[in-house]
């Protein structure tokens, strides 16, 4: 349940560590609340100074807007057999404008129900999906 | 004509009980005896349903789990702050974790476990007549007043196990020792 000003962790090798939503892009639904696998607008609240493994130098600094998708949320999120699922603190990876990933590399688990929302490419580069 | 009368060999050692009277080459599967029997008469008009579906609705092996491991005095129950393996029909298959509770609502009850991945909690809540649920395997129990093994727990609901990491990676050191 991500909205305006919700804070989530960066969990990919972009630089940000912090980004604060802005806006959920596409959300016709759950009354304008993200979840994960959606698409958010984000201001990057803190940056590593000098972020490495990034293919043609895009840095990533304090204060710019990007796009962000969902991966991991503190609210339970239900999967079609019934079970919750339900993570200590919330995540996202950035993006660019195409849909594309701005990292090279996720360091930490991922949602598996990314799966199910088209975000095949977040899955194969995360170490475990739950 | 040697192919017929194969075919009618097998079809008189299949288990059907009844030949179909419009086809020779119909399958007919077994009917279970619960099935075959009309059910009784208030059951119709819909007096008694929800005891009926208890009853019935949950595959053996489901209903028995809820006779012992989730009923609320039962010598074989599992003790919120167990460690349980859960195995399931999709992706993750396998799911292990610390029992945080259990809600007890006939056929619909469900735990949460909760178990630590890669630096981050995650927890999941499994409801225990879904057919999705294949198997619980349970790695430690909790200490009882009667057991001294395991950890001793003094709540039924673990909640406090979300702020405190140090008491988590207590109960977990003695899974792997």
């Amino acid at each position: 349940m991500i909205g305006l000003k919700s804070t989530l962790n960066v969990i990919d090798n972009s630089g940000a560590l912090l980004i604060e939503c802005v806006n959920v892009l596409k959300q016709k639904v759950n009354n304008g609340w993200g979840s994960v696998g959606d698409e958010i607008v984000c201001v990057v609240k803190n940056a590593r100074p000098m972020p490495e493994g990034l293919p043609n130098g895009i840095k990533v600094r304090r204060g710019d807007v990007r796009r962000a998708v969902i991966v991991r949320t503190k609210k339970a999120v239900r999967r079609p057999d019934g079970r919750f699922i339900r993570f200590d603190d919330n995540a996202a990876v950035l993006l660019n404008n195409k849909r594309e990933l701005l990292g090279t590399r996720i360091g930490g688990i991922v949602s598996a129900d990314l799966r199910m929302k088209g975000w095949a490419k977040v899955i194969s580069l995360a170490p475990k999906v739950v | 004509m040697l192919l017929n009368s194969l075919r009618q060999c097998a079809r008189a050692m299949s288990t059907a009980t009844q030949p179909y009277p419009f086809s020779k080459l119909a399958k007919i599967p077994p009917v279970l005896p619960s099935t075959s029997t009309m059910p009784r008469e208030p059951l119709l008009k819909g007096k008694g349903l929800m005891q009926h579906l208890t009853e019935t609705l949950a595959t053996p092996q489901k209903r028995n789990w809820l006779h012992t491991y989730f009923a609320r005095r039962h010598p074989l129950r599992i003790h919120p702050g167990s460690v349980l393996t859960v195995g399931l029909a999709h992706a993750p298959t396998i799911f292990s974790g610390v029992l945080l509770s259990v809600r007890r609502r006939g056929l619909d009850t469900s735990f949460v476990l909760r178990n630590v991945i890669n630096r981050t909690g995650v927890e999941m809540q499994f409801y225990v007549c879904s057919p999705h649920l294949k198997s619980i395997k349970i790695l430690q129990r909790a200490a009882t007043k009667t057991s001294r093994s395991g950890p001793r727990i003094r709540r039924v609901k673990l909640y406090y196990l979300r702020d405190s990491p140090e008491k988590m990676t207590a109960i977990s050191a003695g899974v792997r020792g």
